[in-house]
Parts: C-alpha cells; sequence; structure tokens
C-alpha cells in the first residue's frame, strides 16, 4: 500500500511522525507551562475532598488543613508562629526527608521516559540500592566515614543501575516490554529482600535471631544530620546529594550527547536510528541511569534515617511507585521534578499516623487518599490531551490566518 | 451513457482550521458515465469525495442522489444510499481473508450469531464472476498482490450495493499494465449501469478514461468539460492557472570516478521476502543517476540497505573506496553518505526538536558541536542560523520546533543538513513528495547544483517526470532487479513497459 | 467434526518445527522421569536426556526454525538440570512436593484468576486499547466481591457486585482512552493506583477494626462423585471450584465469539484497522467502550474468584501482580483464548510448586514465591516466539 498522496492536512489522513508519550507530554509542558500541572493538583484535590465528604461526612477543608500543618509547610510560612520545640519545624524537616528519595525516584521515571520508556521499576531498583547500601554500610566496619559512606552509595547506586539496566537490556535486544519487565523485577527484589533480612535468612542480623531486620549501618556510615535532633530523625545531608542529582539530571539531558541522543530516541526512534544513533543503546542506558537515580535513593535513605532494613519495610515502601506520579505530574523536567515530589513529600508526611490528628481524619485513611490522589493525578495528566489538542487548533487556525493574509 | 444524473452536489463549502477546503462545489454525475475530479495536490478533491461519502460533513451546501436530497452523516449513510469508495489507502485488513474483508459489517449469518464463511466466499464468488473482479475469497489480504487488494476494495463496495463508485488516484500504487486492467473494470462497471467518480492528478490517465472532467485548484471549482478535444496543456493550464514548466534546465553531465558501487545486493523485508534480488550499479562523481519503477518493487528495502537502515543477505557497498557490509548508518554517515529519506516526518526530522538540534542530527557528536560528550548548544544555533538563510527556510529560526515548518520548509531543512555535510554521494528518496511546486523547483534545482559541484545522486522516486527530467542515466527496478537501463531521451512509454517487466508479467495476479 | 479434525491436523507443526517441538517434550521428560511416580535416581539420565533435547534442538536450529530451537535447547539444558537437583533431594522430600494430582488440582486454582484476566484483556487489546489497568479492576473484584457477598449474604451477589465495581473501573480507563485520548500505559497505571487507593480505603474503612468477615459466603465446589474415585483425574477435576469451570468455558466461549462469530470479527477488524472499520460504519468508539468493560468485568470476576473461591478474605493489594501476570500471558498466547490460558496455567503450575517447595527450606521458602514472576520475566523477555499484536493497538483513534 503506497502513500503517494501528501501526508498532513485535511487531504489525507495525518500519520506523520510517530507520537511518543515523551513527546506528548513535552508538548504539554510547553503549552501549560505551570498552569495545567497546577489544575492537575487542583482537580484532583477536588475529587479527593468530595471522597472525604461522600464517606465521612467531615469537611474536606479541614482535613486538608491537618494534612498541610503536619505536612510542616506551614512553617514556610512567614505569619506562622513556633513555640520551641516546634513542630512545625520538626514536620518539614520529615517531609524533606521523604522529599529527598521521592524526588530521585520521580527522576528515575523522568528520564526514561525522556528516552520514551515507561520505568514502573523504581521500586525495584530503589530496594535494590536500599539492600546494597544496607550490607555495604553495616560491613567493612572502621573504614574511614567518607570513605565509608562513598563506598556505599556508589555500591548502592551502580546496584540499581543494573537492576535497571537488565530491564533496558531486555527491550534493546529481544524487545520485551519494559512496563511487564520492571513490574515483574520489582515483585523479584521484593521476595529477594525478605528472604535475604527473614528469619534464618543470609543477610539477617547478627544479634537478635527473632526479628527479621539487617545489620544496623555502622556509625561512620551514617550521614551528618544538620537541622534537627539526630536521635529524632533530623535532616540528613543526603538532602545536598538530592538537589546535587536534579542538577545533574538537567546537565545530562540539555548539555551532553548523551542527552541528545536520549531526547531524540526519545521523540522519534526512527529518526533517531536515521541520524546514525544507536537506539537500543540508548534504551540500556536510559534505564541503567534511571535504576541509578532510584538505588541512590535507596542508599540515601538508609545512610540518613533509616539505618537498618526490615522485612516489614520492604513490603510497605511504595517510594518507586509514587515517584510515578511525581515524574508524571512534573512533566519529567528537572523543576517539575523537584516541586511535585515537595507536594508528594507534604501528602506523605500530612497523613502519617504521627501527625494526623485521627479526630480530624483516620490516618490509615489518609494513606489511601493518598493513594487515591496520586491515581487521580496520573490519571488527569492524560485528561491534559484534552488542552494539547485544543493548543493545537488554535495553533493552526493562526497558520491559517498567516497563510491566508 | 444517459443524461440522467445520479448525483449532485451544490455549493459545498467545507473549512478546516485556517483551510478553505472546499469553496462552494458544485459537482454533478450522470448514470453510467465516469466524471474524472481533476487537481493538484490540496486543491480538494479529496475533501468533496469524503463529504459525499459521509465521512466530513460540509459547512455548507446540499447532495441529491436519484433526484433527492439526503443527509449524509456517516460511512454507513452514504452506503445506505448506494455510494461506495475505494480509498487511496486502502482500507483493507490484511491479518483477515479476502471474503471477510468483503463482508466485514454485513456479515452473513447462521442461527443468527455465527459468521457463515461458506455462504460469503460463494457471495464473493458470484459478485467477481459477474463484474470480471479476479479475487480469492480465502488469500489473506497481506498475501496479494496490490492490483488484486484494489479489486476487493472494488468487491467491497459492489458487495453493499453501491451504484456510484468513488475511485481515489486508483492507479498510484498500479502497474502500467495494472492500471490498464482497471480501465477495462471501469468500462465493464459502467456497461451494467455504474456510475464512476474517479480521483486523479494524473494527466493522460484522465483523456483515457473520463467522459467528463471537473477541474479543481484550490477549492474552487475551475471548470468542467468534455473530455473529448481536452488536451494535456490545457488541463494543467486549467489545474495551476499559468503555464507549467514540465521540464527543469539543465546542462549535460560531465561524470568522473565512480563514487558509489553497489554489488549483488540482496536485502529482505519484515516479512522474509527477498525484495532486492541482487541489484548491481554504480553511481559517478557529477552524475544523477534515476531508478525508477513502482512503488513495491524494492526500492525503499534497497535504500535502506544501502543507508545501514537494513541488514542485507548479500553483496556489499562500496563508498569512496571503501567496502561495507552491513554497515551501521553511522557508518555510512561517517563514509560521506548523505541520505535525503522519503518520509522526512517519520525519518529525516525530529518534529519535536529545534531546528539547530534538526540540523546537527548526524553530527552532533562531533567537533564542534560537541567535546568529550559535552554539547554546545550555542554553536548548534549559529551553524543553523547560517544554513537556515543559505536555504531561504521561512516559518522560523534555530530555535522553533519543526513541527511548526510547512512540508516544504521541513524539506528544505532536510536538504540543507544533507548537503551542507559535503557527502560523496547523496542519496534523494521520493524527495519532493508531498510538496507545492514552488518547493519541488527548488529541490529539483538544488540537486542539479549539487551533482555540478561534482557529487555522485541517486534518485529514487515513484514520480516518472521527476526522473525523466532529473537523470543523466536511469536504471528501472522490478521486482527487485535491475532489468533496464535507459539514457534521458527515452520515453515514457518505453520506461513504463520496463517497469512492468517488458512485458513479461502475467495479466492475472 | 471431521472438518474441525482437519483443520487440527492441518495445525500441526511439520519437519524441523515438529523436531523443534519434540526437542522441549524431550526436555521436560528430563525433568519428568526424576520425578514420582517414576522417579529415577541416576544423574546419567537426565543428562542424557537433557541432550538428546539439546540435540534435537541444535537440528531444528540448522534447520531455519531458529527461536523453538533454541528453546529446545535451553529447555533440554533446564530439564537436565532441573533432573540433576532432584537427585540431590532426599525420596520423602520429593514425594512430598511432587504430588502431581494435588499439583495440578493447586495449578488449576491458581491460574483461574489469570485466565479470567488475560481473556479480559484479550478482548480489550483486540480492540485496540492497551490494558495495564487489569490489576486494578481485579483488585476491585477481589474487594467488591467479599462486600457483595457480605451484603447480599450470597456468593452470587458478591460476584454480581465485583463485576460491576470492575466495569465500572473499565470505563473509567475506556473514556481516558478513548474519548480523550490519553496514553493507554499512562491511564492503565493511574487505574492500578485508583483501584488501590479505593480497595484500601474502604477496606479500613468498613473493615478495619474486625476484618473480613469468616463466614463470608464462598462460591461453592462442583463435586463430581463419579469422578472422585479415578486414578490420578480424580483428584484433580472431582472437586474443582465453580468458577474453576466457569473460566474454562469462559475460554472456550471467548474463541468462539473472537473467531466465529461477527461480533469478534467486528472486534479484531476495529484492533487492526480502525479506520477501515469506520468506513464500513462500525463504530470504534462503541466497540472499544463494551470490549473495555467487558475486560473490567471479566478480571473482577477473576479477582472475586481470589477472594471468596480461593483464599476467603480480603487484604490489601491481594492481586500482589496478577493482573500483569495475566498480561503477560496474553502476550505469551499471542493474544488467542487457548494460547493465553496455556500461559495462564504455565504461570499457575509455578506459583502451585511455589507452594510446595517450602518443604525444603522455610528461609527459602520467601524466595520461591518470587518464582511465578521471574518465569513471566523470562517469558516476555520471548524465549518462545515474538507475538504481534493487534496492528492498531495503543493508537488513540481520531474520527473525522
Amino acid at each position: 500500500m503506497s502513500d503517494v498522496e501528501p501526508v498532513g492536512g485535511p487531504e489525507g489522513e495525518s500519520d506523520g511522525a510517530p507520537s511518543s508519550a515523551a513527546a506528548r507530554l513535552a508538548v504539554l509542558q510547553r503549552v501549560g507551562g505551570i498552569v495545567t500541572p497546577l489544575i492537575t493538583v487542583v482537580f484532583a484535590f477536588l475529587v479527593g475532598g468530595l471522597v472525604v465528604v461522600a464517606t465521612t461526612g467531615k469537611n474536606p477543608l479541614t482535613t486538608y488543613k491537618a494534612i498541610f500543618d503536619g505536612s510542616g509547610l506551614n512553617w514556610l510560612l512567614p505569619w506562622e508562629t513556633c513555640s520551641d520545640p516546634c513542630t512545625a519545624a520538626l514536620n518539614f524537616q520529615q517531609t524533606l526527608i521523604i522529599w529527598i528519595p521521592l524526588v530521585l525516584a520521580g527522576l528515575a521515571v523522568a528520564f526514561a521516559f525522556r528516552c520514551g520508556l515507561f520505568n514502573i521499576g523504581g521500586q525495584g531498583q530503589y530496594l535494590v540500592g536500599a539492600i546494597v547500601a544496607v550490607w555495604v554500610g553495616s560491613s567493612f566496619q572502621g573504614l574511614t566515614p567518607v570513605l565509608h559512606i562513598l563506598l556505599t552509595i556508589v555500591a548502592a547506586s551502580l546496584s540499581g543501575a543494573l537492576y535497571g539496566g537488565i530491564a533496558g537490556l531486555l527491550k534493546a535486544t529481544v524487545g520485551a516490554h519494559e512496563v511487564i519487565t520492571t513490574i515483574m523485577l520489582n515483585w523479584i527484589a521484593v521476595w529477594v529482600g525478605i528472604f535475604l533480612f527473614g528469619l534464618g535468612g543470609p543477610l539477617q542480623n547478627d544479634t537478635q535471631p527473632w526479628v527479621p531486620v539487617s545489620n544496623d549501618v555502622a556509625e561512620g556510615a551514617k550521614l551528618t544530620v544538620f537541622w534537627g535532633d539526630p536521635i529524632l530523625q533530623g535532616l540528613h545531608a543526603g538532602l545536598f546529594v538530592a538537589m546535587g542529582f536534579l542538577v545533574v539530571f538537567w546537565v545530562m539531558l540539555n548539555r551532553t550527547t548523551l542527552g541528545y541522543e536520549v531526547r531524540a530516541v526519545g521523540f522519534n526512534p526512527e529518526a533517531a536510528r536515521y541520524g546514525g544513533i544507536s537506539v537500543s543503546r540508548n534504551y540500556f542506558l536510559a534505564m541503567a541511569i534511571a535504576g541509578l537515580f532510584a538505588g541512590l535513593a535507596g542508599s540515601l535513605d538508609i545512610l540518613g534515617w533509616q539505618y537498618r532494613l526490615n522485612v516489614n519495610d520492604i513490603q510497605v515502601s511504595q517510594v518507586g511507585f509514587i515517584g510515578i506520579a511525581v515524574a508524571l505530574l512534573g512533566r519529567n523536567t528537572a523543576i517539575g521534578t523537584g516541586l511535585a515530589a515537595m507536594l508528594f513529600a507534604a501528602l506523605v508526611t500530612g497523613t502519617s499516623t504521627r501527625n494526623l490528628d485521627p479526630e480530624i481524619f483516620r490516618p490509615e485513611l489518609a494513606s489511601n487518599l493518598t493513594l487515591l490522589i496520586q491515581g487521580l493525578v496520573v490519571l488527569f495528566v492524560g485528561a491534559d490531551v484534552l488542552i494539547l489538542y485544543l493548543w493545537s487548533l488554535r495553533r493552526k487556525a493562526r497558520l491559517g490566518r498567516a497563510a491566508a493574509g | 451513457m444517459s443524461e440522467r444524473s445520479v448525483l449532485e452536489m451544490r455549493g459545498i463549502v467545507k473549512r478546516f482550521p485556517g483551510i478553505l477546503a472546499n469553496d462552494n462545489v458544485s459537482f454533478d454525475l450522470k448514470q453510467g458515465e465516469v466524471h474524472a475530479l481533476l487537481g493538484e495536490n490540496g486543491a480538494g478533491k479529496s475533501t468533496l469525495m469524503n463529504v459525499l461519502y459521509g465521512l466530513y460533513r460540509p459547512d455548507e451546501g446540499e447532495i441529491r442522489i436519484g433526484g433527492k436530497p439526503v443527509q449524509i452523516g456517516s460511512p454507513r449513510a452514504a452506503i445506505e444510499n448506494g455510494v461506495g469508495m475505494v480509498h487511496q489507502h486502502f482500507m483493507l485488513i490484511p491479518v483477515m481473508t479476502v471474503a471477510e474483508n468483503i463482508v466485514l459489517a454485513n456479515e452473513p449469518r447462521t442461527k443468527g450469531i455465527f459468521l457463515d464463511h461458506a455462504v460469503a466466499e460463494t457471495r464473493v464468488h458470484e459478485l467477481s464472476e459477474r463484474f470480471g473482479l479476479a479475487v480469492g475469497p480465502r488469500d489473506l489480504v497481506a498475501d496479494i498482490t496490490v492490483g488484486m487488494q484494489q479489486r476487493v476494495e472494488i468487491l467491497k463496495a459492489l458487495y453493499r450495493g453501491a451504484d456510484i463508485l468513488i475511485l481515489d488516484e486508483p492507479t498510484a500504487v498500479l502497474t502500467p499494465q495494472e492500471a490498464k486492467e482497471l480501465f477495462e473494470i471501469i468500462r465493464s462497471l459502467t456497461a451494467q449501469g455504474k456510475s464512476i467518480v474517479f480521483i486523479t492528478h494524473k494527466l493522460n490517465e484522465v483523456l483515457e478514461i473520463a467522459d467528463r472532467i471537473t477541474v479543481l485548484r484550490r477549492g474552487v471549482r475551475v471548470e468542467t468539460l468534455a473530455a473529448e478535444g481536452a488536451t494535456e496543456a490545457g488541463l494543467a493550464r486549467l489545474m495551476v492557472g499559468r503555464e507549467v514548466l514540465l521540464r527543469v534546465d539543465k546542462q549535460p553531465a560531465e561524470p568522473g570516478d565512480s563514487l558509489l558501487q553497489v554489488e549483488g545486493l540482496h536485502v529482505v523485508d519484515d516479512r522474509g521476502i527477498e525484495k532486492v534480488r541482487g541489484v548491481s550499479f554504480e553511481v559517478r562523481a557529477g552524475e544523477i543517476l534515476g531508478i525508477a519503477g513502482v512503488d513495491g518493487n524494492g526500492q525503499t528495502e534497497l535504500v535502506d540497505a544501502l543507508t545501514g537502515l537494513r541488514r542485507s543477505e548479500g553483496g556489499h557497498v562500496v563508498v569512496g573506496g571503501k567496502e561495507h557490509r552491513n554497515p551501521t548508518p553511522r557508518e555510512m554517515l561517517d563514509s560521506g553518505q548523505g541520505h535525503i529519506p522519503q518520509d522526512r516526518q517519520r525519518r529525516g526530522l525530529i518534529l519535536d526538536f529545534t531546528l539547530a538540534e534538526n540540523i546537527a542530527l548526524h553530527d552532533y557528536c562531533y567537533p564542534p558541536d560537541s567535546k568529550w560528550g559535552w554539547l554546545y548548544p550555542r554553536r548548534l544555533a549559529t551553524r543553523a542560523a547560517r544554513l537556515l538563510k543559505e536555504f531561504d527556510v521561512r516559518g522560523g529560526g534555530p530555535q522553533t520546533r519543526a513541527s511548526s515548518l510547512s512540508g516544504g520548509n521541513q524539506q528544505k531543512v532536510i536538504v540543507a543538513r544533507e548537503v551542507s555535510r559535503d557527502p560523496r554521494v547523496l542519496i534523494a528518496a521520493q524527495p519532493t513528495r508531498g510538496l507545492d511546486v514552488g518547493a519541488i523547483e527548488f529541490v529539483h534545482r538544488r540537486l542539479i547544483e549539487e551533482r555540478n559541484e561534482g557529487r555522485a545522486i541517486l534518485l529514487v522516486s515513484l514520480e516518472l517526470d521527476e526522473i525523466l527530467s532529473l537523470s543523466d542515466r536511469i536504471l528501472v527496478i522490478y521486482e527487485g532487479e535491475i532489468v533496464a537501463e535507459f539514457a534521458p531521451g527515452v520515453s515514457e512509454e518505453e520506461v513504463g513497459v520496463a517497469m512492468t517487466g517488458g512485458g513479461r508479467r502475467e495479466a492475472a495476479a | 467434526m471431521s472438518r474441525a479434525w482437519e483443520i487440527f491436523l492441518a495445525r500441526l507443526p511439520r519437519g524441523a518445527r515438529a523436531i523443534a517441538w519434540l526437542g522441549i517434550a524431550v526436555g521436560i521428560l528430563a525433568a519428568w522421569l526424576m520425578t514420582p511416580p517414576v522417579m529415577l535416581r541416576s544423574p546419567v539420565v537426565p543428562v542424557l536426556v537433557g541432550a538428546v533435547a539439546v540435540a534435537l534442538g541444535v537440528y531444528a536450529f540448522t534447520r531455519g526454525v531458529r527461536r523453538l530451537g533454541a528453546g529446545a535447547a535451553v529447555f533440554g539444558v533446564l530439564g537436565a538440570g532441573l533432573g540433576l537437583l532432584t537427585t540431590q533431594s532426599g525420596e520423602a522430600n520429593l514425594e512430598g512436593v511432587v504430588v502431581w494430582s494435588a499439583l495440578f488440582a493447586a495449578m488449576l486454582r491458581y491460574a483461574t484468576p489469570l485466565i479470567f484476566a488475560s481473556i479480559g484483556g484479550m478482548f480489550s487489546e483486540r480492540s485496540g486499547v492497551v490494558n495495564i489497568g487489569l490489576e486494578g479492576m481485579m483488585l476491585m473484584g477481589c474487594f467488591f466481591a467479599i462486600w457483595g457477598a457480605d451484603k447480599t449474604g450470597s456468593w452470587l451477589g458478591g460476584i454480581a457486585i465485583a463485576a460491576v465495581a470492575g466495569g465500572l473501573l473499565a470505563l473509567v480507563h475506556a473514556y481516558f482512552a478513548i474519548h480523550l485520548r490519553a496514553d493507554q500505559i499512562v491511564g492503565g497505571t493511574a487505574v492500578n493506583f485508583l483501584a488501590l487507593g479505593i480497595t484500601g480505603y474502604l477496606f479500613i474503612d468498613i473493615y478495619k477494626d474486625t476484618g473480613t468477615p469468616s463466614d463470608i459466603a464462598r462460591i461453592p465446589d462442583v463435586h463430581l462423585s463419579f469422578l472422585k474415585d479415578w486414578y490420578f483425574v480424580g483428584p484433580i477435576v472431582g472437586q474443582l471450584n465453580l468458577l474453576i469451570w466457569v473460566g474454562l468455558a469462559t475460554i472456550l466461549i471467548s474463541w468462539i465469539v473472537m473467531f466465529k462469530t461477527p461480533v469478534g470479527l467486528r472486534i479484531r477488524s476495529v484492533g487492526e484497522h480502525p479506520r477501515a472499520a469506520e468506513t464500513v460504519g462500525i463504530s470504534v468508539y462503541r466497540t472499544r467502550y463494551a470490549a473495555v468493560t467487558l475486560s473490567g468485568v471479566l478480571a473482577a470476576t477473576g479477582g472475586a474468584y481470589l477472594s471468596i473461591g480461593f483464599v476467603g478474605s480480603f487484604n490489601q493489594n491481594m492481586t500482589a501482580g496478577r493482573g500483569f501476570i495475566a498480561l503477560a500471558a496474553l502476550i505469551f498466547g499471542k493474544w488467542r483464548p487457548f494460547g493465553a490460558a496455556a500461559a495462564a496455567i504455565l504461570f499457575g503450575f509455578s506459583s502451585a510448586l511455589a507452594d510446595r517447595l517450602p518443604v525444603y527450606s522455610e528461609s527459602g521458602a520467601v524466595l520461591f514465591r518470587s518464582l511465578p514472576y521471574a518465569l513471566t520475566l523470562i517469558a516476555v523477555a520471548g524465549v518462545i516466539g515474538r507475538s504481534v499484536p493487534p496492528a492498531a493497538i495503543g493508537k488513540p483513534y481520531v474520527k473525522q
């Protein structure tokens, strides 16, 4: 079936260039700037509020206010005073502590997305990083702290990269769909982790054989806490690492040839091939780098405040999945991911049992509410397609007026 | 052909964002006639017929069939009114059989819920006999020839009781021999009382098959005239509105060394069918070698293999003295080859990249664009600005997204990129597809210029006119083999005969 | 009848392909010979038989049947390896683990949710809409079956409400994918999050303090008393849950619908070439909506079986990735009902085996839980052939 007529426009079907998810999200970013993500969030919270009203009959605004206070974001507001000890400050520290892995998990999804790949394996890559971090961190006692920390972080990040690279390699060589492979890898990581640290497992701790937990990380390997009380989980230096890697993300994508190739493949693999770019190599690299971000997140959590890995932690952790919503809301950009991560970190902290008054809203319900809002955000990212459509109509009209006039 | 009108379209207006596709167009069809709808790309022919077939709703105007006004809001309504359409891009499902495709949505049933394959095949057989359209009901559409696919499309319409048949550029995909067969079929159909609308932009066909001709230009009906007494030149003037230069000015070639040699190339397509069967040729510096052929005879796979986008099963390519077997695209790019791809939006450009980034598509990994993996966007932009000016690209600057440009300007960007790399060998595949006259002239002039600079240019095109006017030597590819070589002065008929295998091919497909 | 036999014979592989399939069978034989009831103990046996399988595979490979040939070789090696492993284990352990009839019965129980979901997925994907949300739809079925059975007091009510819940969630996915033309994978992921949130929320709200009722109305088993004492077959099929039979019937019915009725023809046409279908008057939108909703209903039914047929209770995220395994089964089965079901049964077998392996090692038991996921991973990596999806899958359809 040949294609002699021109493509595009009303005369013929517009097949044009293939429209990848990366391409469409990129257009959304250009078109909407910050407005569409804001609308998305507002929408999602609206629906969440409706759920609150419908099921508990309580006022959603008070619930949201309680969550807001619980997250510590009120600490940023200049008109709020703070007694000593300042709960808002404590809460904000908590939020930031959660921001660190979330932003990195978001970058893990975002980087892969820019290459046209949907990395749902952030959770597994994060776990692998955490497992390796706790192992390296609790071994090598007596190593100088700086070296120990460096070694742990590098080992964890590389493990995450390898784990992500598996999915990338499968995609590059046999074309296996990364959605399914990464999800399978997630579950494998969970079960392997439970095995390693469970009762009788090879990495179970040496001192309490009835507790399924790992060894503690060595004192020297723990990251310094610079704000807050280390005993009560203060904010650790990992914050700067995370911020640094936010910059690394941007630089890699926009200032290196690797980033050029990744973006090209993400937008149009066929044209990228024509240009001389190796598509399979980039699929592998993108997934590996994504895994690196997630593995790093795991190590920062372990060295920053967790210090050990519990079988329960492994099963309950959701960081990688929230990362998906973070990346999508942030339109796969550096700044967007950073801001979106802040939103979700606030949500998580604000709805935790410690911070949410059960009188206002039951915390276990609230965490599911967060899940709901997460799902709505991801869902409504798709609704932005409407805006995309309207925008393209406007543009055609503008072009038409220019041509006619 | 009687005087009775089976179809009248009056005052049809159809707007799209920014374009007035049909501007108060009127069209009528008499029973038993073949009425050609003639016009350039973008003139509004397909739009008008899509309105008739219910794929579009007209903004204004009315349609009368058999004298009665009708509302055609969907293809289903069109079918009910006896209108059938054979689209230019076939609406056939490759993984299903001929019979399944024909009876789709009007399936014969047993016991109300099961599909009756036997009855379907019988009915297809009956229709095929009655109208002389030979098909095999159990064949998979993916396995049959293009000519037979078209017959299936026609049968689809006849199965649903179409009395008015719209054929949209039907000969675009046919060999000259198959086109002749199609004309026979058309005559047989009109003899049995069917009326046919024949959309085309090819002048010679129109004069051969049509009874009347309606010319559209830029959405407006220019004239309706009888085919008898019309001339090609006259029709061309009506289509374009001015004297059309059908040939490009050029001096004779002075070919030098052989820069591209192809030896015994064998290429297999995605489905494992051998599409290029031992092709050998060479292109010398300072000449344009044109490869003519009907679509589907291996040109696409040949170009893919030459540029490294597809593996070859045998043979090799020598560019600038270096031999390549199964190269990667990067290897061929680095050895001095340039490629203007046949699909500029799928392959030639990354629409979401800026023009600067697109121009750097091959060379981003070399200095000065980058060093040790570090990219310098400003250098990309400077070079792009220079090239955009030199090639007179309108519609934006280095930071404009490629998607904002018109087709012609997009193609200019691609040409600019390929030519500025100073390639030894330039492969141009369908370089003027979908372009307006001005852009076509630009590309042709540029190709001649590059040839005068001493490059070896391989031109692969489905437009015979283009090949004939640009090439210094002409090869014809047929079923994966080079079957003929011609000098520039050759006639269209001679080339056309070679394109069908020199009469070797049988009539039945 | 004889025509069906003709077609069956014609579809049997010939020549080198037959050799490759034989190689796969021999590879399986290499392991099977070492298990009860045959339970040979000499390590020579699996190595020899495995070598035969590898040889057959290589032969097929050199004759051009590359994928299957490689697969046969892989099976040969795996079979030999597994066979060797069994020689290392005690006979008592082996007899405890490898009770074929119990294994097969468990296999069917594990496979049924997968069968429902993958057949549901087939309808959706054949119509051109990717359905990553099968997991979420199944989860909705899990929870709402319990809630429905609780509220109505009957398992039928539970299934009905579960089906409606799954259908509604599918409708959301359909709307975003079809009308709003959102990216279907993103939409499917969103649907999964939503299902997690909704079911978790409602579960805690309604059942947190007391847990799900322990006397919930369960889907009954079908007792075939005349079969129960038959050797080998009896323990397997004599007492299967009703929904397992319904699932098996669904395979057949969906095959008939998809390939023998006009409805199926239209669904497939919409998934292969929607523009062509539209031009003959089929409504692409309506067909896709129906297909996606059906997939939700079926997946939820599978979830209902999981909660009120198999386990008997609900806990958060109890589907644990089954929806994705079902999707993998669909791809593995080339979007055909029997193929998908066969793959689902294979995955079910791995779960059944994983259940019994803890005999060997308590902590290792956990590791065996990852077996189905690892198997899915290998399957998706394309060990046996590359599947060709419906041509228009995943691409939103734009009505003119």
